[in-house]
């Protein structure tokens, strides 16, 4: 009650910061050449994925390994849509991409996120697997041979497609999870199943909710890389690394937070691209990677973004590391 | 009919090596209450070790499989701490931060291979290799025997350390419950450690084994980490006895959808029954507790 | 005595009906055959040693757990086996023995994560009415994992008033709290009953079982042993049996 008009001068310069993104990012295509462009557009494309991994991992608390199942769904169906039998052109193929992936998270998500932590973490990675040996034996998907789509060389096309459905992922998030009271029923979820379900939360509900979001939201994005890199094959949209990546940029940002996910998202991929660039491949990446969740899970359980937006975190950081508690 | 009783000694084989690699696995999961995701990964590194022993020092790997054991005995003592403390920290899902942990020592292992040895498949060479035994219809390699007698060994070894031995006594009364335990005077964190140690030790030999059957890349641990869910869904998580005869459905259901359906289905097929194993009876088909 | 309420068949149902509720867990009888009613504004009292099941009643009659046999009734409706949310929903709200709080939430969310399915435009003015009857308004902004263990309690108890539910379920919400928060507590409660609302409490503190509870229920091995006011049941030779036959 009291404390609205503390908030006002903090009000004001998050406006102004979030302003000279806004701005930043518009115009970033213009002072950037093509590579770090494409570099950009991966980022950006990462924060969306680590955003969309962050409601079910981070706010619901049920953490999947199976998103690359929706990541690779999204861009297979804008794939064999785009074939030149069917021919649909790309903005057409999102809606059915995004439609199939719902379908896929509600008919799997109602009796997979009955299973709770490990068995939930084992189910979905077992189904991920599944369908990854799924499309490389199925004839319509192309085998492990894969599929080409028509090539469509605009950097800034992409882009300003990855900005746009980057930002609708984190402000749809940002509304419905901390601004809507469905952000509640997924918080309580997340902290306390039976005492949720105590106050009234319909919690079966609440998580094919979540699941199905998380889920439209990663197909999203494997749809617009699947026209990005005009070719895809099993293992670059389904393989394990898909997966593996949105796990660790969440928690490396910060685990149900709302903007830990889009650090994460950057500073990895950049990462990723910077080794790739110093090194001429990513092998490298992988073991860092590793290395990266087990010390975020010793010393930074809430991530990097805790650091710069928490209370008091810094200094439980270092309690923690020199004292263990 | 004779390819029938070939696939089913196959299968058989097989499937003794899938109870020594998860066997370890649920004790972990029965005592420490974590579900390693870096169980392949052990089992990969078990594998590359006796690549490198039998390359660079000619070690047979069924004589270094006990250098591996005792390595990776040390190995997972030394890191057990680390995640007992995971384990048991004060964070909110401390279940879930271990998950997320294993997972990132799993990450590690399979990244630090790749980037180290690169994708390549290596085969491990033993004197047995390329010997058979015929029994009327059925040819047995000779390896696949030795490593299935092995198994077996190591297997039962676990066994009677667990029913036969103060140790053991110790880590049942764990299972069973760590407050109750840590009154009697059980070293819960100790007692967790070694646990965890025996665990890597045990997949890592079956890693040697499996190495030896097949061959050795930085992707199987993958594999292996989800065989090892399966076997140990079937059983119960946590079930030590039920991995008998989990074990051996795995060995046998990929064997035969490997000869009758196709080997390229059979992850397909295995994935699947896990996945609604999962759905049907989360709690496993065949029992739990140590 | 369980014919008691069908008195009121015409209009007026008590706002909890437990009607011959039986668990059974593998060969153990958690809860036996037990019959239990409560009257609007009642506060009564379920008292036994431990393991005597009374916290399963309450997982029962709060739908936590699912009866095998017999009736659970909220204001004349049959609630048994609907899903624990619904039966919520109709208008029950209980705590738990080990207080199971949200704990990566602040004490505000707390609280108004409890209020989500009901009155939502009301919810901020309640969440602090309440935050205020229970005088924890200066920790609002606290996560609830960094609260004292009585702390803990209040916002458990202060998530069930928000609700607005019409009864109320406490199980041994003042066990090893401080005796301010204790009084507290008492205060809230026999303010509440004022509205009309029913609670059921488990306690083992016999000071306060005397000072708020109408009436008292004994339970052990899983039956209604004993059952009247205070002074009947201290007396009551069953009771005592109960409490010292065993150790």
């Amino acid at each position: 009650m009291a404390s609205k008009p503390d908030l006002t001068p903090k009000l004001i310069v998050r406006s102004l910061l979030i302003g000279a993104m806004v701005i930043a990012l518009v115009a970033l295509p213009a002072a950037i050449d093509p590579y770090t462009l494409r570099i950009a557009t991966g980022a950006l494309m990462w924060a969306g994925l680590a955003c969309a991994w962050n409601i079910v991992g981070g706010y619901a608390g049920y953490i999947s390994f199976g998103h690359s199942a929706f990541f690779g769904i999204g861009a297979y169906t804008t794939a064999i849509l785009m074939q030149s039998d069917v021919g649909a052109s790309f903005f057409v193929t999102l809606l059915p991409a995004i439609i199939l992936s719902m379908a896929v998270a509600v008919a799997i998500g109602g009796p997979t996120m009955r299973l709770r932590g490990a068995y939930f973490a084992i189910a979905t990675w077992a189904f991920a697997e599944m369908l990854l040996q799924l499309v490389t034996v199925l004839d319509f998907t192309g085998g492990t041979s894969g599929l080409s789509l028509p090539a469509y060389l605009n950097e800034f096309f992409f882009y300003y497609t990855m900005l746009i459905a980057s930002a609708a992922s984190f402000i749809g998030v940002w509304v419905l999870i901390e601004r809507s009271r469905f952000g509640f029923r997924i918080k309580a979820l997340r902290d306390d199943e039976p005492a949720a379900e105590s106050l009234g939360i319909r919690t079966n509900l609440v998580k094919v909710q979540s699941f199905a979001l998380s889920a439209a939201i990663t197909a999203l994005f494997g749809s617009i890389y699947a026209y990005w890199t005009t070719y895809i094959d099993p293992y670059s949209v389904m393989g394990p690394e898909i997966t593996d990546q949105m796990v660790v940029m969440v928690l490396l940002g910060g685990l149900g937070t709302v903007w830990g996910p889009a650090l994460g998202g950057v500073l990895l991929w950049i990462t990723n691209r910077y080794i790739w660039s110093t090194f001429g491949d990513t092998v490298i990446y992988l073991p860092i990677l590793g290395v990266i969740i087990a010390l975020v899970v010793l010393f930074l359980p809430n991530g990097l973004i805790s650091l710069i937006m928490g209370r008091q975190r810094g200094k439980e950081l270092i309690s923690r590391i020199l004292g263990k508690l | 009919m004779d390819l029938f009783l070939q696939t089913l000694v196959n299968g058989i084989l097989i499937g003794g090596i899938l109870i020594c690699l998860t066997i370890g696995f649920q004790l972990t999961f029965g005592v420490l209450h974590v579900i390693d995701f870096a169980v392949g990964g052990w089992t990969m590194l078990g594998g590359y070790t006796a690549y490198w022993l039998v390359t660079l020092a000619g070690i047979d790997p069924f004589i270094s499989i006990f250098l591996v054991f005792a390595l990776f005995l040390l190995i997972g003592r030394g890191l057990g701490p680390l995640i007992y403390h995971v384990r048991t920290s004060r964070y909110a899902r401390p279940d879930l931060m271990a998950l997320a942990f294993t997972f990132g020592i799993f990450l590690f292992m399979r990244g630090g291979a790749l980037w180290l040895w690169s994708y390549n498949s290596r085969s491990v060479e033993s004197v047995l290799s390329g010997q058979f035994l015929s029994l009327g219809p059925v040819t047995i390699p000779l390896m696949r025997l030795s490593a299935f007698v092995m198994a077996l060994l190591f297997s039962l070894g676990l066994f009677i350390l667990l029913y036969r031995s103060r140790f053991g006594m110790a880590v049942r009364a764990l299972a069973q419950n760590h407050d109750h335990a840590g009154l009697m005077g059980v070293d819960v964190k100790r007692v967790s450690a070694w646990v965890y140690g025996i665990y890597t030790a045990l997949t890592a030999s079956a890693g040697v084994l499996i190495a030896t059957v097949y061959s050795v890349n930085p992707s199987v641990g993958i594999r292996y980490t989800l065989f090892a869910f399966f076997v140990a869904v079937l059983a119960g998580l946590g079930s030590v006895g039920g991995v008998l005869v989990a074990g051996l459905a795995l060995g046998l259901l990929e064997a035969y959808v490997a000869t009758y359906i196709g080997a390229r289905y059979s992850l397909l097929i295995v994935f699947g029954t896990l996945y609604l194993t999962l759905l049907v009876a989360p709690k496993g088909v065949l029992g739990r507790g140590i | 005595m369980s014919s008691a309420y069908h008195k009121a068949e015409s209009s007026e149902y008590p706002p909890l009906a437990i009607e011959s509720v039986s668990k059974h867990f593998g060969g153990i009888t958690a809860v036996d055959d037990v019959s239990l009613s409560a009257d609007v504004s009642e506060v009564v009292g379920v008292i036994g040693p431990n393991g005597s099941g009374k916290s399963t009643l309450f997982s029962l009659a709060a739908g936590g757990q699912k009866p095998d046999a017999g009736k659970i009734r909220l204001q004349g409706i049959d609630v048994t086996g609907w899903p624990t949310w619904k039966i919520a929903r109709t208008g029950i709200s209980r705590t738990f023995q080990i207080p199971s709080l949200f704990l990566n939430m602040s004490v505000r969310d707390n609280l108004l994560a409890a209020a989500v399915e009901g009155d939502w435009k009301r919810a901020r003015e309640r969440m602090e009415s309440t935050l205020e009857m229970l005088e924890i308004s200066h920790v609002i902004d606290n996560l609830t994992s960094e609260l004292s263990g009585g702390q803990q309690k209040l916002v458990e108890f202060g998530r069930v008033c928000v609700r607005d539910p019409k009864v109320i379920l406490l199980d041994e919400v003042t066990a090893g709290v401080h005796p301010n928060i204790r009084q507290i507590i008492l205060d809230a409660i026999q303010q509440l009953r004022k509205t009309g609302i029913t609670f059921l409490v488990i306690e083992h503190d016999m000071e306060m079982v005397k000072e708020i509870c109408d009436r008292l229920v004994v339970m052990d091995q899983g039956k209604v042993v004993a059952e009247g006011d205070f002074e009947t049941i201290a007396s009551d030779s069953n009771v005592q049996q109960a409490y010292l036959g065993r150790t």
